[in-house]
């Protein structure tokens, strides 16, 4: 029997749960396999403390919606339903993976997700243009393109935003602040009020959420998402957060003032969620404890799956690069 | 030879050209033809709508209307990016950057996104899109608005670049540029959009596309073989005839296309002249002009009677100045120079 006020169905508050552990088994095998020698090159980027913004954000969109990741896209992969095992197996480099080996930045062109974390924040500017191709084809479906607080100093984002202003674009601008752009505070190199209080400017609506609570989350783009499909065009949203692992897993963090970490962790959205719906009586701790078993096990499968898989052959280094 | 004043009104059309289309009307009609065909095909730029610059859009916005002919802002990183989430959400944009040298202020959309997109999906998606660059010099339009940047974008992996120097060739490689499935640069040489050239009939076939990778003998001699693109083209045909009163023998090699370039042609031509000049107003260091002296020194090294000879800006920013654009840029003379000095080995 539910307590609570939330206007999200049980159900769904469970499902949001379950994709919040996926996303942070996923990475954290990832992680792992980096820590343990298993995979090389750049080190992975985790999003933990995240989690809660994929989570939210993809509950609100639909078959047809495309999203577009940063670096740390790992999140919004799986939150759009994406298979854990190819995603591992692309993060292992694999043939099997999503990329057939070729970036770590998973792409599922058919579920809408595109991953273009290579250069902060070049994703932006494109997702506007599939907005454009979504408006002037007469479909109803949105874009929303996931960046950073050091990306939102990028001209691409201002330009991006202004554009989608101008034309009307049903995009949807999610800033997820983490509070750090690696070493820099956000509000070291931020002046205003919030990245948030930019969308003024750009003649955009600019709202500022909770990005450690996926209904937070949920709320604000479900009515973005209703702004796009209506044709009433972009919008922009600042979800907050916290980094709890460094920039890249082998950033240890020793730039983060004593103690802030620490505290930080308290704003865990996995710990917050997972309290407010046993609070709640929607997930008891021993349904907790089951979901968490299950999405380790499932994990756990995959990247037995993605270690199994065959090396891209040589020759396909070719391979892909003219339609 | 050609228009050197810059968005000034041009003379009255010589009687003898009165039926020749113009260079930049032939690309308007390529476009044109495209958008009745495809409701896919739409554009975006600076004052397309209202003012083309050069006139190579005036009156599409009248026809397509301006959904289609799309003015956009000054902003080349997003307007570029439109395009390629156009591109990849199934439209098939064509983009026209006032001059393009502004190509530069959104290099990273093209050369990492817009070109490595599919390669970096694994083939997931496709980035059909066009831009058209006005470049080149010899207008006073100085160091930023006359450039010739081919070489940048040819170097990097995932573009098709276009050179067309004629009206013939302009429209249907442009027809061919928009079907394609691929980002395609389109330069198009300033002094060449006033300018009006005989036209085979298929040029008034709507179905008649050129081919990228294709390179044209503009003339065939028996000599030397100077390869040339865009106004350099005609310059070194204008050489070529004057030198035949001489009995000198040029045969000149017009690329079209950089990417896909076509070496094959280049090479059999070198094989029966065995010496080869490439002429080009882009920058000398690290160029086209290497380029094509590389390809054709590493097939067909043993056909060389001497050694292969470019011309090109030796390397400082376009001037203003007249007399100190005249002295960077190739000319009808130092072409004649660069002929005479390599047919007296």
């Amino acid at each position: 029997m539910s307590h609570t006020s939330s206007p999200v169905p049980a159900a769904e508050r469970r499902d949001l749960m379950r994709t919040m552990l996926l996303i942070r088994a996923v990475e954290k095998a990832w992680g792992d396999a980096y820590l343990a020698e298993e995979i090389g090159g750049i080190p992975p980027s985790l999003s933990t403390g995240q989690e809660a913004i994929a989570a939210g954000a993809c509950a609100a969109l639909e078959a047809g919606d495309f999203v577009f990741t940063t670096h740390r896209g790992q999140a919004a992969q799986v939150a759009r339903g994406l298979d854990p095992r190819r995603i591992l197996a692309e993060l292992y480099c694999r043939r099997t993976g999503y990329n057939k080996g070729k970036s770590y930045h998973v792409t599922d062109f058919s579920r809408g997700v595109i991953g273009m974390g290579g250069i902060v924040p070049a994703q932006v500017p494109v997702a506007g243009g599939i907005a454009l191709a979504q408006k002037m084809r007469g479909t109803d479906r949105a874009s929303l393109a996931f960046f950073g607080d050091g990306a939102s100093n990028e001209g691409a984002v201002h330009e991006a935003a202004a554009l989608a202003a101008m034309w009307s674009l049903p995009l949807i601008l999610l800033c997820e602040n983490n509070g750090y752009c690696i070493t820099q505070r956000d509000t070291d190199a931020i002046k205003g009020q919030s990245i948030a209080a930019r969308a003024a400017g750009y003649g955009l609506p600019g709202v500022r959420v909770d990005g450690t609570d996926p209904e937070a989350v949920l709320a604000a783009i479900w009515e973005a998402v209703a702004r796009a499909r209506a044709g009433d065009g972009a919008s922009f949203i600042e979800a907050r957060c916290e980094r709890l692992t460094g920039h890249l897993i082998h950033d240890t963090q020793g730039y983060r003032p004593a103690g802030e970490l620490e505290a930080a962790w308290a704003r865990c959205p996995i710990r917050l969620y997972g309290g407010r719906l046993r609070d709640d009586g929607v997930l008891p701790a021993s349904e907790f404890d089951r979901m968490q078993a299950e999405v380790d096990a499932e994990v756990a499968a995959a990247v037995d799956f993605a270690r199994a898989q065959p090396w891209p052959e040589p020759s396909e280094a070719f391979e892909d690069l003219w339609a | 030879m050609f228009d050197t004043r810059l968005f000034r009104p041009g003379g009255p059309v010589k009687p003898e050209e009165r039926d020749w289309p113009s260079f930049r009307g032939a690309i308007n009609e390529a476009m044109r033809e495209e958008m009745r065909r495809d409701p896919l095909v739409f554009q975006m730029g600076e004052d397309i709508a209202l003012a083309s610059p050069f006139g190579v859009t005036t009156g599409l916005a009248a026809e397509f209307g301006r959904e289609r002919i799309r003015d956009a802002p000054c902003a080349e990183v997003a307007v570029v990016g439109a395009a390629v989430g156009a591109a990849m959400g199934g439209m098939r944009p064509i983009v026209e950057l006032q001059f393009g040298d502004f190509m530069s202020v959104a290099i990273d959309q093209l050369t990492h996104q817009a070109a490595m997109l599919r390669y970096l999906t694994g083939g997931q998606v496709k980035v059909p899109l066009v831009i058209r660059l006005p470049c080149g010099g010899g207008q006073g339009a100085g160091s930023q608005h006359s450039q010739s940047l081919y070489s940048w974008f040819a170097h990097v992996p995932g573009i098709k670049v276009a050179l067309p120097s004629t009206s013939m060739d302009a429209k249907a490689l442009m027809k061919a540029a928009i079907r394609d499935d691929n980002p395609v640069l389109f330069f198009e040489h300033k002094q060449l959009y006033r300018s009006r050239w005989p036209v085979a009939d298929a040029f008034r076939d709507p179905e008649h596309v050129g081919e990228f990778g294709k390179a044209c003998v503009r003339r065939e001699g028996e000599q030397i073989t100077v390869v040339a693109t865009l106004t350099m083209v005609h310059h070194a045909l204008a050489v070529a005839r004057a030198l035949a009163a001489e009995g000198v023998s040029v045969e000149v090699v017009d690329p079209l296309t950089l990417v896909p370039f076509d070496v094959d042609t280049i090479v059999a031509s070198v094989r029966k002249t065995g010496r080869l000049l490439v002429v080009d107003e882009a920058y000398q260091g690290f160029g086209i002009q290497a380029e094509v002296i590389a390809a054709v020194t590493e097939r067909a090294f043993d056909a060389l009677k001497v050694a292969p000879r470019r011309l090109g800006n030796p390397g400082v920013p376009v001037p203003f100045a007249p007399p100190l654009e005249r002295e960077v840029l190739p000319g009808q003379a130092r072409i004649e120079a660069a002929i005479r000095a390599m047919l007296a080995h």
